[in-house]
C-alpha cells in the first residue's frame, strides 16, 4: 500500500470518528433526498396541472359553436409550456417565467402566471432542489470536513514529523485530496441516485445527464482541491475554516447575485409597452388599414384583382376580408418576429456576460452548464416562446383562410338581421385546427449548450490540478 | 474612553477585522449604489415611456377622430399605468425586477389585461439582485462570525483570558466594551452608506430610522447568537463551524423549505382558471341574445340603463357591456386568486418571526413598497384606474355622443403614486 493510500485511509478514519462530521454528512444525504422528493413531487404536480388545464383549453376551444372566423381568432387559444424532465432535478427559470400563454390574432401576448408572482417572499431565498444542494450547500460541507486536513498537521507538529520521516508533501497533498474526493463523491451519490431515478423514466435523454453528472462531479472534485489547497496554505486552521468561507460566499452566494446586475444595467431591455408601440409604428409605415385610400393596401387589392381577373372586389370567387386578414397578419406577425428576435438578442446578451463570470466563479459555470443541459434555462424559455409564436400565426392563417374561403363577401359586409346567421361556419372546422405539440429540445441542442459550462468548469479543474504542484512544493519547504 | 480608544486600536490592528470592516462598508456601498442604479433606470424608463405614450395617443385620435365614434376610440385607445419606485426601493428591490411597473390597459375586460407581464431575462432574476437587503441579510451574519466567534476562545488560545478575568475591574465590562465596539463598527459600515443612499433618495426620517434599527436589530441577533455559542467554551474552530451551520440553515435551507411548504398547503391555481373563464363568458356573448347582455349589464350598472335600445346594427356598446359582464362573472375567482397570494405572503410573513432572515427581508421590502403588498396595490389602483376609463367612455358610448378630436384629451390619466 502506498502513501496516498494511506494517508487518505487515516483521513477518512479520523472523519468517521468525527461525531459532527458524521452528523453534518448525514443531515446533507437526508437534505438531498428530501430536495429530490420534494422537487420531484412539486415539478410533477405542476407538470400534471399543466397538461389539465392544457386539456381544458383543447376541449373548450373544439366546443365552440359555429361562429364567424373571425370570431375564433380572437377567442384564441391557451397553450401551457411543459416542463422537461430534467426540471424536477434543475427547474432552472421556471417559476421565473409565465408559463401559460393565450394566443390570438393581431397581438402577442406576454407568458403569465409565473410562480413568482403569486408566491411569497420566500421564492427569491432559492428553491429547495438537489441542484441547489450540490450547487450551493454541497462545498460548503467539503470546507468544514476539508480545512483542517492540512492546517491540522502542521498546528500539530505532525506535519514537520511525516515530511521528516520521508513522506512527500505530493503524496500527503494527493492522500487528503483523495481522501476528501470520496467525501465528495459520497455526498454526490444521494444526488445521483435522484438522478437515475429520473433517467429511468421515458423520454429521459442520456447526452445531457452524461454532461450533467460529469459536471457536477468536477465542480465537487473542484472544490475537494480548493479545499486541500487553502488548508495547505494558510498556517492555522480557523483561518483556514474562515478564508474557505470568504472564498465560498464569494464565489457561490456574492459573484453569482453582482453579475446578473452588471448585466442588466450594460445591457438594457425596451419595455413590452415600447416594444407595441414602435410596432403600431412600423405598421402604420407599413400601411395604413383605416385609410381607405393607402397605397399599400390599394396596391394589394390591385394584385388580388388581377390575380382573379376580375374588376370589383364583390366579383372575387373568395372573400376580400379574408384575404386582407391573412395579408394583415403576415405583416404584423413579420414585425412580431422581428422585435422578438430583437429582445432576445439582448437578453442573450446579458446572460452572455453573466456567463463570462463563470471564469471567475465555477458556481455560475455549473448553473450554466446545468439549465443548459436539463433545458430550463433562457434558451428553453425561448423555445417555447418561438413555438407558440409559430403555432399561433398558424392557427390565425388557417381561420382566416377559412373566412375567405367559406364566408361569403357579401355576408361579411351585410348588416341585416339575419347577417350574422349566414356569416356562421360550421363548428366541424375547429376540429380541424392542429392542437399545440410542444417540440422538446433534442439531445444534441442541450449537450452543445451546456459544452461552454463545462469546458469552464473542466478548465478551473484543471487549473486547481496544476495548482497542486507549487503548493505541493512551498510544503516540503515547511520541513526546514 | 480611553479604555475605548485603546480597544479600538487593538481591533484594528488585527488585520482580518480592519478586512472584515472594510469589506462590510464595500459591500454595503457597492450594493447601495446598484439599487440606487436600478432604481434611477426605473425612473427613466417610466419618464421615457410618457412623451412615446402620448405621441401614440395622438397617433390614434388622428385617424379615430373622424369616425367620432365613442367606441372606436376606446377600442384603440391604450392607456399606460406606472408604479413609480418608492424612495427606499433601493434599499430593496424586492418584485420589481419580476413584476412589472408599467402596464398599458385599455376600456376592455380588465382580468385578459391585468396579469401581463414585461419583458425580463429570467436568468437575471433567478439568482435574485444585488441590493443592501442581499448585503444585510445573507452576508452580514457571515461577517458578524467572523468578527465574533474568537471573542472569548480567541483570547483562551493565546492564553490570555485567565490574566483577562484576574484583571481588576474588567471582567464583563471589558467583553461588553468589546462586543459594543465591535458591533458598534460593524452597524457604522453597514448603515453609513445606507444613510447616504437614504438621503440621496430623499427616504423620510421615519423610514430611514426604522431601516436602521431594523439593521440593530439584525445584528444584535447574530451577536447574541455568536456569543451564546460562544458560550460553550468550544475552540474557535468549532465556534466557527458551528456558527456557519446555523446560518446556512437559518438562510438556506430552512426558507426554502418553508417556501415549498406554502406552495404546497396553498394552492393559487385560479389565476389561470378565472382567465380561461372570463374568455369563455367574454365570447359567448356572440352566440347568445345580445338582450341578454344588456340585461345582465344594466342590472349591475343601472345608471345606462335608459341608453336607446340596440338595433340589428353593430353598436361599441354592446362590445364593451359584454366585456364588462364577462370580467364581472369571474368576480369570485378573481378574489380567490387574490386571497390565495395573499394567504401565501401572509404565511411567509409568519415564517419572518421564526426566520430572522426572512423577518428583516419581509420588514425591509415592505417598508421600501416593493414587497407582494406594494404589487396588489398597484394592481388595485390599475382596477380603479380602469373603472375611470370605463366610466368615460360609457359617457359617450351610451348616450351617442359623438366623440371628438378634443375628447382624447379628456380621457381620464393615470396618477403614477411614488
Amino acid at each position: 500500500m502506498n502513501a496516498i493510500t494511506l494517508i487518505a485511509r487515516d483521513e477518512l478514519r479520523l472523519m468517521r470518528r468525527n461525531r459532527v462530521t458524521v452528523i453534518a454528512f448525514a443531515l446533507l444525504t437526508l437534505l438531498t433526498l428530501a430536495a429530490a422528493l420534494i422537487s420531484w413531487s412539486h415539478q410533477s404536480g405542476i407538470a400534471e396541472t399543466r397538461a389539465r388545464f392544457q386539456a381544458q383549453a383543447a376541449q373548450e376551444f373544439t366546443a365552440q359553436p359555429d361562429r364567424h372566423p373571425h370570431r375564433m381568432v380572437h377567442f384564441g387559444n391557451f397553450i401551457f409550456r411543459p416542463l422537461p424532465l430534467l426540471a424536477a432535478f434543475d427547474p432552472g427559470v421556471d417559476a421565473f417565467t409565465g408559463n401559460s400563454m393565450f394566443l390570438e390574432g393581431h397581438r402577442q401576448n406576454s407568458a403569465n402566471f409565473g410562480d413568482v408572482r403569486q408566491s411569497s417572499l420566500l421564492v427569491r431565498f432559492g428553491q429547495l432542489t438537489p441542484a441547489f444542494v450540490l450547487q450551493v450547500i454541497a462545498p460548503l460541507l467539503l470546507v468544514f470536513l476539508g480545512y483542517g486536513a492540512v492546517a491540522r498537521e502542521r498546528e500539530r507538529g505532525t506535519l514537520r514529523q511525516m515530511l521528516v520521516q520521508g513522506v512527500s508533501a505530493r503524496a500527503l497533498l494527493l492522500g487528503k485530496l483523495l481522501a476528501l474526493a470520496i467525501v465528495a463523491a459520497l455526498v454526490g451519490l444521494p444526488a445521483l441516485a435522484a438522478f437515475l431515478l429520473i433517467a429511468g423514466q421515458p423520454g429521459a435523454l442520456a447526452g445531457p445527464m452524461a454532461v450533467m453528472v460529469l459536471g457536477y462531479g468536477a465542480y465537487l472534485a473542484l472544490w475537494s482541491i480548493i479545499v486541500i489547497l487553502v488548508s495547505a496554505l494558510v498556517r492555522r486552521g480557523r483561518d483556514a475554516l474562515l478564508a474557505l468561507l470568504a472564498l465560498w460566499t464569494v464565489l457561490v452566494i456574492l459573484l453569482p447575485r453582482v453579475a446578473p446586475d452588471i448585466a442588466a444595467q450594460t445591457h438594457m431591455l425596451p419595455t413590452r409597452l415600447e416594444t407595441d408601440i414602435a410596432i403600431q409604428q412600423d405598421l402604420h409605415r407599413l400601411g395604413d388599414a383605416h385609410n381607405p385610400d393607402d397605397p399599400f393596401f390599394t396596391a394589394f387589392r390591385q394584385k388580388v384583382l388581377r390575380h382573379y381577373g376580375v374588376d370589383r372586389i364583390e366579383d372575387l370567387p373568395v372573400n376580400y376580408n379574408g384575404l386582407l386578414a391573412v395579408e394583415g397578419e403576415k405583416l404584423t406577425s413579420r414585425l412580431f418576429d422581428d422585435y422578438a428576435k430583437r429582445s432576445f438578442t439582448v437578453q442573450q446578451a446579458q446572460s452572455r456576460l453573466t456567463d463570462d463570470f463563470g471564469i471567475i466563479s465555477p458556481a455560475i459555470a455549473l448553473r450554466r452548464l446545468s439549465m443548459a443541459a436539463a433545458g430550463t434555462d433562457l434558451e428553453g424559455h425561448r423555445r417555447f416562446l418561438a413555438q407558440a409564436e409559430a403555432y399561433r400565426y398558424a392557427m390565425v392563417q388557417q381561420l382566416n383562410q377559412l373566412q375567405a374561403d367559406t364566408v361569403r363577401y357579401a355576408d361579411d359586409k351585410a348588416k341585416d338581421a339575419g347577417a350574422d346567421q349566414r356569416k356562421r361556419i360550421s363548428a366541424d372546422h375547429w376540429q380541424t385546427i392542429p392542437q399545440f405539440r410542444f417540440k422538446p429540445a433534442t439531445t444534441g441542442d442541450l449537450v452543445e449548450a451546456s459544452l461552454p459550462g463545462l469546458g469552464l468548469l473542466l478548465a478551473w479543474l484543471a487549473f486547481a490540478l496544476l495548482a497542486l504542484l507549487p503548493v505541493a512544493r512551498i510544503l516540503q519547504k515547511a520541513r526546514a | 474612553m480611553t479604555l475605548l480608544t485603546h480597544e479600538l486600536r487593538l481591533l484594528l490592528r488585527s488585520r482580518m477585522a480592519l478586512l472584515a470592516l472594510l469589506l462590510v462598508a464595500l459591500l454595503a456601498a457597492a450594493s447601495v449604489a446598484a439599487g440606487m442604479a436600478e432604481v434611477a433606470r426605473q425612473r427613466d424608463v417610466i419618464a421615457r415611456i410618457q412623451p412615446k405614450q402620448a405621441q401614440d395617443m395622438a397617433a390614434v385620435a388622428q385617424w379615430a377622430a373622424e369616425t367620432k365614434d365613442p367606441g372606436t376610440a376606446a377600442y384603440y385607445s391604450f392607456h399606460a399605468t406606472w408604479d413609480t419606485p418608492s424612495p427606499l426601493a433601493f434599499a430593496a428591490l424586492g418584485l420589481r425586477d419580476v413584476a412589472p411597473y408599467i402596464l398599458r390597459v385599455r376600456a376592455l375586460g380588465l382580468e385578459a389585461q391585468l396579469y401581463d407581464g414585461e419583458a425580463f431575462n429570467p436568468e437575471l432574476a433567478l439568482p435574485g439582485r444585488f441590493d443592501f437587503s442581499f448585503v444585510l441579510v445573507y452576508l452580514t451574519p457571515l461577517f458578524v462570525i467572523a468578527l465574533f466567534h474568537d471573542l472569548v476562545s480567541g483570547e483562551r488560545e493565546a492564553g490570555r483570558l485567565r490574566m483577562l478575568d484576574a484583571l481588576t475591574g474588567s471582567g464583563r465590562s471589558l467583553w461588553r466594551r468589546r462586543v459594543l465596539l465591535r458591533g458598534g463598527l460593524l452597524f457604522l459600515a453597514l448603515a453609513a452608506p445606507l444613510t447616504i443612499g437614504a438621503i440621496q433618495s430623499a427616504v423620510p426620517l421615519p423610514t430611514l430610522l426604522s431601516v436602521q434599527g431594523l439593521v440593530a436589530l439584525y445584528l444584535a441577533f447574530w451577536i447574541g447568537v455568536t456569543l451564546l455559542v460562544g458560550r460553550m467554551r468550544w475552540s474557535s474552530v468549532a465556534n466557527a463551524a458551528t456558527l456557519a451551520g446555523i446560518w446556512l440553515v437559518l438562510t438556506l435551507i430552512l426558507p426554502t423549505i418553508a417556501h415549498v411548504a406554502i406552495n404546497r398547503l396553498i394552492p393559487v391555481g385560479e389565476g389561470v382558471e378565472l382567465t380561461l373563464a372570463q374568455r369563455e363568458a367574454v365570447n359567448r356573448a356572440w352566440d347568445i341574445p345580445r338582450a341578454d347582455t344588456m340585461r345582465a349589464f344594466y342590472a349591475g350598472h343601472p345608471e345606462w340603463k335608459d341608453s336607446p335600445p340596440l338595433t340589428d346594427a353593430f353598436h361599441y356598446k354592446w362590445y364593451f357591456a359584454f366585456h364588462q359582464v364577462g370580467d364581472e362573472s369571474v368576480a369570485p375567482k378573481v378574489a380567490a386568486y387574490r386571497n390565495g397570494i395573499e394567504a401565501r405572503d401572509t404565511a411567509a410573513r409568519g415564517i419572518g418571526w421564526l426566520l430572522p432572515s426572512v423577518g428583516v427581508q419581509a420588514a425591509l421590502t415592505r417598508l421600501a413598497n416593493t414587497d407582494m403588498a406594494a404589487q396588489l396595490a398597484y394592481q388595485d389602483r390599475i382596477r380603479a384606474f380602469h373603472e375611470k376609463l370605463r366610466n368615460f367612455y360609457y359617457r359617450y358610448l351610451f348616450t351617442d355622443t359623438p366623440f371628438e378630436k378634443d375628447d382624447f384629451d379628456r380621457a381620464p390619466t393615470f396618477v403614477g403614486g411614488a
